[in-house]
């Protein structure tokens, strides 16, 4: 382990090593670059017309997704034509399993409360066929920019972009989504294999910002949900303040709340956590899952699904 | 469907069916289409509904690059196909000397059977109309 200490800060050590099983390959994992990854958008191509079009680059495809592929040497890929005109969305490959867990339909009304750049947005609107509805929320001035022009260029149809705080929108919508998508800010220490910066500004101090918004955010996503509506909570970050403990808050304040098993084939997760620090977290919360970056040689990512009862 | 639809279904031979299951939203200077489920939407003001389709001029209407992308598929008339290395340049902004057989005015921009976006053809000359991002290589 000593081999990784000039990196990575000791109290990021010390913390994590109590809980990610495989440590040494987490912080191997951790240190290596991210391959880069893309997403075909059915919106305006087909996945074969896509691969012709890419076939220079030798997309191979993601295990869990048909429509992700990863390439061994992606440089340029923001400047390709396809890319452009929207044929592509890239993507970092875990960021690509929250839709896929919510499974949006066509024709349903889906709220994705922090959406800023937009792919989680672009890609269920996609999975929906661009029919229904998507609100898609950042309260970001210059983030929704941003959110606006990933919709524009992947023609979404079905999207309205609205710059709201998250928790006043999930109170004008309460009770009127059949599901949402509720993709946390948070202390992103998923980035740490994009941006050596971002292990430089890591602290638990930064960690403490995130979980009051992140309460915000899940209790209201919750209250947009029909009855019988379903919410996946995610985040980029493994600490569980920001994971575990934020589920559990959900269900003190709505015990009625169902936390259902996270399961996407091909895509290798670990269990949620039981406790962290002195705190336990009821058996459910077991059922979140996490995606560590030595498993699939991605981003770290935690996911958990939540269905407020008929 | 809205008169200045039409209009652009007309200018570029796009089947009035692709307009069918989307709505349409115009203010004096955009025409959005989206889902009739975007364009009902009133729990709350947003930013932006769909997508533009085309800006409203006094004297004509220019049609978006993104409304095109997704809509203009189907266009039959008034689209120039393009090369590798024409439509790049024409992504990013610049223009070409080009024997089409369009009208003088907005034309689709094809390369391989997709709308990479607009441009304005004023014989011989293809100006693009294409927002600048970062640049295409």
């Amino acid at each position: 382990m000593t081999r990784h200490t000039r990196r990575f800060p000791q109290e990021f050590i010390e913390r994590y090593s109590q809980f990610i099983p495989d440590f040494d390959a987490f912080l191997d994992a951790m240190q290596r670059p991210l391959k880069r990854t893309f997403r075909v958008n059915t919106i305006k191509t087909t996945r074969e017309k896509a691969l012709e079009l890419m076939a220079d680059l030798r997309p191979e495809p993601l295990p869990w997704f048909d429509l992700g592929f990863s390439l061994a040497d992606g440089e340029g890929l923001g400047k390709r034509i396809e890319h452009f005109i929207g044929l592509i969305y890239v993507q970092e490959a875990a960021s690509m399993a929250p839709p896929l867990v919510l499974r949006p339909q066509p024709g349903e009304r889906v709220m994705d409360i922090a959406a800023a750049p937009g792919s989680k947005t672009t890609e269920m609107s996609a999975m929906m066929q661009n029919s229904g509805l998507i609100i898609s929320n950042d309260p970001s001035p210059t983030r929704v920019r941003g959110l606006i022009g990933n919709v524009d260029r992947a023609g979404c149809l079905n999207v309205v972009v609205c710059r709201m705080d998250g928790a006043s929108l999930g109170r004008c919508v309460a009770g009127r989504c059949d599901r949402v998508l509720v993709d946390a800010p948070c202390s992103s220490e998923g980035t740490i294999r994009k941006s050596a910066q971002a292990l430089d500004r890591w602290s638990v101090a930064a960690i403490e910002r995130f979980p009051a918004i992140q309460r915000r955010l899940i209790v209201a996503g919750y209250h947009a949900l029909k009855p019988g509506g379903v919410m996946v909570y995610s985040t980029c970050t493994v600490a569980p303040e920001e994971n575990e403990s934020v589920v559990t808050y959900l269900l003190e304040r709505q015990p009625e709340a169902e936390v259902s098993a996270v399961e996407l084939s091909g895509l290798a997760m670990r269990p949620g956590l039981r406790e962290w620090g002195k705190e336990a977290y009821p058996d459910v919360v077991s059922r979140c899952r996490r995606i560590l970056p030595q498993d699939n040689d991605t981003e770290p990512f935690f996911l958990a699904l939540i269905r407020r009862p008929e | 469907m809205t008169r200045r639809v039409r209009e652009l279904c007309k200018q570029f031979g796009i089947p009035h069916g692709v307009f069918e299951s989307y709505a349409v939203l115009e203010d004096q200077e955009t025409v959005f289409v989206g889902t009739t489920e975007v364009m009902e939407f009133d729990a709350v003001r947003p930013m932006r509904r769909g997508i533009r389709l085309a800006r409203i001029y006094p004297y004509s209407l220019k049609p978006t690059t993104f409304g095109m992308q997704v809509l203009g598929a189907q266009a039959s008339r008034n689209a120039v196909g393009l090369s590798d290395e024409q439509a790049k340049l024409l992504i990013n902004g610049g223009c070409l000397e080009i024997e089409a057989d369009v009208e003088d005015g907005f034309v689709l921009l094809r390369w391989k059977e997709l709308v990479v976006g607009v441009g304005f053809y004023k014989r011989p000359v293809l100006k693009s109309q294409i927002p600048r991002f970062r640049p295409v290589e």
